[in-house]
């Protein structure tokens, strides 16, 4: 067989098996999008795809930091009507159902009756990128900004429920905010946890970063499970109910799935079981420079970004400027424990002229690594997404 | 003096901490540009009471068959009071101006 003729029929078997590229894969998330004019109340001006429910999603250039300011840090609400005045003398978090004695605890009492904890922990939308996603998946088409890091102080979870006292047929916790819906119909943004889900990592915050939580990143409580997606990390939380049964709830029985599979994926238009998005995958991403940033022949320029898990912790990070031929080791900064933003440098000394690709690849402890955009296989809700982050500038 | 002023600064940066205690939060209104078309006031009055116009441009270009299930959901899911009829047209004037051409 001629070569020619032999790259034909391979290129064309290949088209069979993969339904094409573009039908079932994925490109790199769109990038730079427009700042807009108008700041909401405690932040910066950010990319801003909603007002009601606020969806802000943070700008590159602040993920050259391991810790996101309270001020960038991304926004996502589901319902449309949100508290716009909490009173802290008279704001209790309930608890109740099959519990020895309900509680109705005061932020102070939060603060002043429990051992506080804090913990460093990336919250991150499911559908954080998804704009990756070829064809257009369901959702809003978010940018890589639907994540931030932040240091969380609060309450054990479980020393709360332990002050409750759990009586025994006790199995599952619900926890509901303060967010309404317009139709009281409308089912409350309620999520589930089984007991055995929460470890003693699972904290009730009311603090950020060492400041009060703010107002649009849940004041004056939020729960906060470092390692998994921020769908369940209900904010403004107002009452936990304990039950020996599991609830249904809309937004863990339809909502924040994916196809229960070893890929997690599916064929446009196809229809599979699914499972819920939980933990999260590795991930990072590049901070400093931005595309189309303009960078310097033979002078160094410091790479900067950030890399996480689930929580097995960030082994290495590894760069490419050769379209992913060959991989140099960057620098690992401090570990700020394992649900944490893993900052990484690199000094990069651009030796060509002209456009310049630069790739940023995390592996965990565990060996898990991301694989490239191109590899990762669709789903509807166009989730978890963790392809490896490519940033192409221009070196003169 | 010196003290003084730091003291009183430190407890006016305390009094900011707290500014969303005392007084009402506002959330701005963003004008989305949205297109108008054939049923634009169908989707403004059935929408509009739950979200902006943002979450709706925000999705991206999909199917018809995309924004018949996307408005299906709001009545199922979330119970919005719409019409069959107006379910209709509202997913007419979705596929139309948010269309992707596929059916």
């Amino acid at each position: 067989m001629k070569r020619r003729s032999f790259l034909k029929g391979a290129l064309a078997g290949a088209g069979v098996t993969a339904l094409g590229p573009e039908a079932f894969a994925a490109g790199q998330p769109v990038d730079n999008r427009k700042i807009s004019s108008i700041p909401f109340p405690q932040k910066r001006p950010m990319i801003t795809y909603s007002d009601r429910p606020p969806l802000l999603e943070s700008p590159r250039y602040v993920f050259a930091h391991p810790v996101t300011p309270n001020d960038m840090f991304f926004v996502r609400w589901h319902m449309p009507d949100i508290p716009t005045h909490i009173d802290l003398g008279t704001f209790r978090i309930k608890v109740n159902g099959l519990v020895e004695r309900e509680l109705s605890l005061s932020v102070d009492q939060l603060k002043h009756d429990f051992e506080p904890v804090e913990v460093y922990a990336v919250l991150q939308c499911g559908g954080n990128s998804r704009s990756a996603f070829k064809p257009t998946a369901g959702g809003i088409q978010w940018g890589s900004g639907a994540m931030g890091c932040a240091r969380w102080k609060g309450v054990r979870l479980r020393d709360i429920l332990e002050r409750a006292g759990l009586k025994k047929e006790a199995e599952w916790v619900g926890f509901n905010g303060s967010e309404t819906a317009a139709y009281y119909e409308t089912p409350n943004f309620v999520r589930e946890l089984h007991l055995e889900e929460i470890g003693d990592h699972v904290i009730v915050a009311y603090e950020m970063n060492g400041e009060d939580l703010p107002y649009l990143n849940g004041y004056p409580v939020r729960l906060v499970i470092p390692g998994t997606y921020s769908d369940s990390w209900v904010k403004m939380l107002s009452n936990l109910t304990v039950t020996s049964d599991y609830q249904h709830l809309f937004f863990m029985d339809k909502a924040y799935r994916v196809p229960d599979n070893d890929c997690e994926c599916q064929k446009p238009g196809e229809h599979v079981p699914t499972k819920p998005i939980t933990k999260m995958n590795v991930k990072s991403f590049i901070g400093y420079p931005t595309n189309g940033e303009t960078l310097y022949h033979n002078s160094y320029a410091t790479i900067r970004g950030v890399a996480f898990d689930y929580g097995a912790g960030i082994k290495a990070v590894m760069l490419s400027f050769d379209d992913g031929k060959t991989w140099q080791e960057a620098t690992l900064g401090d570990d700020m424990g394992r649900y944490a933003f893993r900052a990484f440098t690199y000094d990069f000394k651009p030796k060509k002229y002209g456009k310049q690709t630069i790739m940023a690849k995390a592996i965990n402890r565990a060996g898990e690594e991301q694989p490239f955009a191109k590899d990762i296989k669709w789903n509807h809700g166009g989730y978890k997404f963790n392809g490896i982050d490519v940033v192409t500038v221009e070196v003169v | 003096m010196k003290k003084t002023i730091f003291a009183a600064l430190l407890s006016l940066g305390a009094l900011n901490l707290h500014a969303v205690l005392n007084e009402d939060v506002e959330v701005p209104y963003v004008p989305f540009e949205i297109k108008m078309g054939k049923h634009f006031d169908l989707v403004q009055a059935n929408c509009l009471t739950c979200h902006s116009f943002g979450y709706i441009l925000n999705q991206g270009k999909q199917s018809r068959s995309f924004w018949k299930e996307k408005v299906e959901k709001m009545v199922d899911a979330f119970k919005a009071p719409i019409t069959k009829e107006d379910q209709a047209l509202i997913t007419d004037y979705l596929a139309e101006q948010y269309g992707n051409g596929q059916p």
